[in-house]
């Protein structure tokens, strides 16, 4: 019987894809009706009255009293040459320092506030051509009172040797090769000659993964896969994995008086729901919340619950395109799936209304405000007919088949690869064939670079400065240009941003590179979340930062935390 | 019944050896590498440096020589080193199996303390409120998945009581009182779920059993109900149940990966799951074989066990 038989349309078996729709559908309704739970639009109302920063507490601080957070992530290993993974960085700048550091939550005055201050490093400078950077390093700082390094002091060759060894081998090469060479004229200076001049490289060097290690360690295990020693205000007692972490008050830290909390306790909890349980029961002191609606579930059982109501400068996901092959190498191509994916719907959807549209480098490097959807130009813009013209313009009016393949990095992330696919068939008649890999498979694929069709690609977490965001990510030979952007005009600008020591020179260029990258679609960005922090009322001096998260890479910030009870 | 154990044992060799090809098998044939995943979430490393360390690590091998060489350690009881950690297997194994096997341990009493004798009660009130009571309730237990039971429990538990288990393993030698407090709650959630199967089997044996010849003179001879279900029915209704307990205990040591997910317990089941996502092939391969071996043995036990229940049987 032929499907246009209406006896059998109204008759005809519901499919699976359907009834899980109406049973989703009918279940969420039944739900919300129960439990009263506001819409979306509520919810994302009621997220705009969390504050976007925590001022630093005027009272004086108080010592002592313990810290605990149960972790999503766990370090695999401890050895800052190897990896770059978040699960290390949540406490190793916390047991290490860098020659220079952002501003912490009580010395910013607000969240985009990156200001470089000295760690390790007193002051630093560069000669006229910014080629030679030399950095005049605190006297007295001493690495921590643990065999074999037994508090001895830190000089300028410790960092010589720590840096040598990061260009060597590991994940951190591609900003460690930049040196030419190093020399250390007495025991607390450290010139550092690169090979071709960057004003931007300090910024390099205050990245939360660029941590100096001792060299004792490194020689005698032959890794740092064991132990973690630094001159951080925290040693690290004990890392159990799949467990805990276990960091101490060093009472011998350089900043007198701090840290001020005795002991922080990482407690590796995978599951999301346990995290929340554990933050309710006063297990845990701060957590992380994707969305406005957890929020408020936190909220009813923890009505003084602290929160900082986080907003992203960038946005680390997008449609990554195999750009130097056909079709996508055709820019009509680009830009036409571009205009084709209805962002500001994902935004409201998937988002709840608290997320923003997509874009790479943060936009405090060149703007005040965060760009709205209409500000970062017309290929952005949802607008399906010009995209089917451009399509056809292009020579693909009827569209073409194609694979994307992604990890689902958190849950929301799956919808948003579902709503580009169902928009590209329909807007486009692109038919994309998706493959969801597990992280190793995805991660190995991707960055190997090799693949065809499309992907839901990254840029790296944790990286804060612009040169990172910029040529590391962007400039066509570098080892992290994960999109594969291959474009003379940005090799320039980024280039020539790293030669340009003048602020507002610097904001001009970077706004001209982001202009390009949207223009030529050179990595098309999706929304992303913007998230929030929730802190027991007790924590002080706690506030994120913009590009570094107290959970995370921002974790350095707790040195100055302190626990009002 | 000497001959009957070596040559059930010496069966086991094929089996353990057929599993260890399948395992180092389908672990090369997986998408992914080891390398990569080591380098982080955003981390990127050069081909000469992943050839160098591959090399190091002896991945550059043929297939060949890395399962003789797998092997090897596996009989001298070697495992060597996790790819990814670089810990020793064996340390990791130290730490991850007395967790499984007191998670397994306390969720096997729980569920038998729960399942034989609501079974029994089940089975001598056929058909009364008290066996449909217990029926629903070993349904409920076999179709309630334990993520969502497990994710359930511990919500309530923070919003209706301001507790959960504490969070951070230690271990019943350092802290008992902490350590129980830890695991009472999945192991009550396993124990629950064990429970449904053996509860429904008991069931139905012990109301098979009560129905055989011995039984009816049991009762003619006026003995206690008491006596009669317990002493006559119950040990011969066992061999089954003992069956299924077996297989349970040998899912329990490998299959306890959600529950030890949601109460951060440092388990075989994160250690294997994690090792797999990983691609940390010695673990792997370590991992399984040990569950298969101790499978094997337990399925040797559990036909052991029958003799002792059922005195009538013979091992040839």
């Amino acid at each position: 019987m032929p499907a246009t038989d209406p006896r059998n349309r109204a008759r005809r078996r519901v499919t699976r894809r359907e009834f899980l729709e109406r049973a989703g559908l009918t279940g969420a309704g039944a739900a919300a009706l129960a439990a009263g739970i506001p819409s979306r639009r509520a919810v994302a109302q009621q997220a705009g009255a969390f504050p976007e920063w925590i001022p630093a507490s005027t009272k004086p601080a108080k010592r002592g009293g313990a810290l605990t957070r149960a972790s999503a992530w766990d370090p695999p290993l401890i050895d800052p040459r190897l990896t770059q993974s978040v699960g290390l960085y949540q406490f190793a700048g916390l047991t290490s320092n860098r020659l220079v550091r952002y501003a912490f939550s009580d010395e910013a005055s607000g969240p985009s506030d990156l200001g470089l201050k000295g760690d390790l490093a007193e002051s630093w400078q560069s000669d006229s051509a910014n080629r030679v950077w030399t950095f005049k390093l605190r006297q007295g700082v001493k690495w921590q009172n643990v065999a074999p390094l037994n508090g001895r002091e830190l000089t300028a060759a410790d960092v010589k040797y720590c840096f040598e060894a990061y260009a060597k081998e590991g994940v951190q090469t591609f900003t460690f090769q930049e040196i030419e060479g190093m020399e250390t004229p007495d025991k607390h200076t450290l010139r550092i000659h690169l090979k071709s001049p960057n004003t931007l490289f300090p910024q390099n060097l205050a990245e939360p993964i660029a941590l100096v290690f001792s060299r004792e360690v490194l020689e005698e295990d032959g890794d740092l896969k064991k132990r973690l020693i630094g001159t951080g205000p925290y040693i690290l007692k004990e890392h159990t994995r799949k467990v805990r972490i276990v960091l101490q008050r060093n009472p011998d830290y350089f900043d007198k008086g701090r840290p001020y909390v005795d002991e922080y306790v990482i407690l590796s909890t995978p599951d999301a729901a346990t995290r929340l349980a554990a933050f309710r029961t006063g297990q845990s002191d701060f957590m992380w919340l994707a969305s406005a609606s957890e929020v408020e579930t936190a909220r009813r059982t923890n009505p003084n619950a602290v929160v900082q109501s986080y907003h992203n400068t960038l946005a680390p996901f997008g449609l990554a395109l195999a750009q130097d092959k056909p079709p996508y190498n055709d820019v009509r191509v680009r830009r036409a799936i571009s205009m084709a994916i209805d962002r500001q719907k994902q935004v409201d959807t998937v988002f709840e209304g608290h997320g923003i549209p997509g874009w790479g480098v943060p936009y405090i490097y060149y703007q005040d405000k965060a760009p709205t959807l209409k500000e970062l130009g017309p290929w952005v813009q949802y607008r399906p007919d010009e995209a089917k013209k451009l399509m056809a313009e292009a020579g693909h009016a009827k569209g073409f088949e194609t694979t994307l393949f992604y990890y689902e990095y958190f849950p929301q992330m799956t919808s948003q690869v579902q709503l580009v696919q169902q928009e590209l068939k329909k807007n486009l008649n692109i038919d994309i064939k998706i493959t969801k890999l597990d992280y190793t498979t995805y991660y190995g694929r991707y960055v190997e670079g090799k693949w065809d069709g499309m992907s839901w690609g990254f840029q790296s977490g944790h990286a804060i400065g612009l040169d990172e965001r910029t040529y590391h990510y962007m400039y066509s030979k570098s080892t992290k240009n994960f999109f594969r952007v291959n474009d003379p005009v940005i090799d320039d600008l980024t280039t020539k941003l790293r030669r340009t020591s003048d602020r507002a020179e610097q904001r001009t260029i970077t706004k001209k590179i982001v202009d390009r990258e949207f223009d030529q679609v050179l990595r098309m960005w999706m929304p992303y979340d913007n998230g929030f922090l929730v802190f027991q009322p007790h924590m002080r001096n706690v506030a994120a930062g913009a590009l570094r998260r107290t959970d995370g890479y921002g974790s350095p910030t707790l040195a100055r935390a302190w626990i009002e009870k | 019944m000497q001959k009957y154990v070596i040559r059930r044992l010496l069966l086991a060799v094929p089996v353990l050896l057929l599993s260890s090809l399948i395992v180092f098998g389908l672990m090369r044939v997986m998408p992914g590498d080891a390398l990569i995943a080591l380098m982080g979430e955003s981390g990127n490393v050069g081909e000469k440096e992943l050839a160098k360390l591959r090399k190091d690590l002896g991945l550059d091998r043929p297939y060949y020589q890395q399962y003789l060489l797998w092997l090897w350690q596996m009989v001298s009881l070697r495992p060597g080193d996790s790819i990814f950690t670089n810990e020793p297997i064996a340390v990791s194994l130290r730490k991850a199996i007395p967790v499984t096997l007191e998670l397994a341990a306390l969720a096997m009493i729980i569920g038998l303390v729960i399942a034989v004798p609501v079974g029994v009660l089940s089975a001598t009130r056929q058909d009364k409120a008290s066996d449909y009571a217990g029926r629903v309730v070993a349904v409920a237990g076999l179709s309630i998945p334990d993520f969502w039971l497990a994710t359930l429990v511990i919500t309530f538990a923070a919003i209706w009581v301001h507790w959960i288990p504490p969070i951070g393993y230690v271990s019943f030698w350092d802290s008992p009182w902490r350590n129980l407090q830890q695991f009472l709650l999945p192991a009550a959630i396993l124990g629950y779920r064990l429970s449904a199967a053996t509860m429904r089997m008991t069931r139905s044996t012990v109301l098979e059993t009560l129905r055989e010849d011995y039984v009816r003179t049991a009762w003619a001879k006026g003995l206690a109900g008491r006596i009669v279900v317990y002493k006559h029915a119950l040990k011969n209704a066992l061999i089954p149940v003992v069956t299924i307990v077996g297989g349970q205990l040998g899912t329990l040591l490998a299959g306890t990966f959600v529950v030890e997910q949601i109460f951060a317990l440092p388990g075989m089941g994160r250690l294997t799951v994690e090792a797999i996502l990983y691609r940390d092939y010695p673990v792997v391969q370590t991992n399984v074989m040990l569950v298969a071996a101790t499978l094997v043995t337990l399925n040797l036990v559990v036909d052991l066990t029958y003799a002792w229940l059922d005195p009538r049987i013979r091992y040839q």
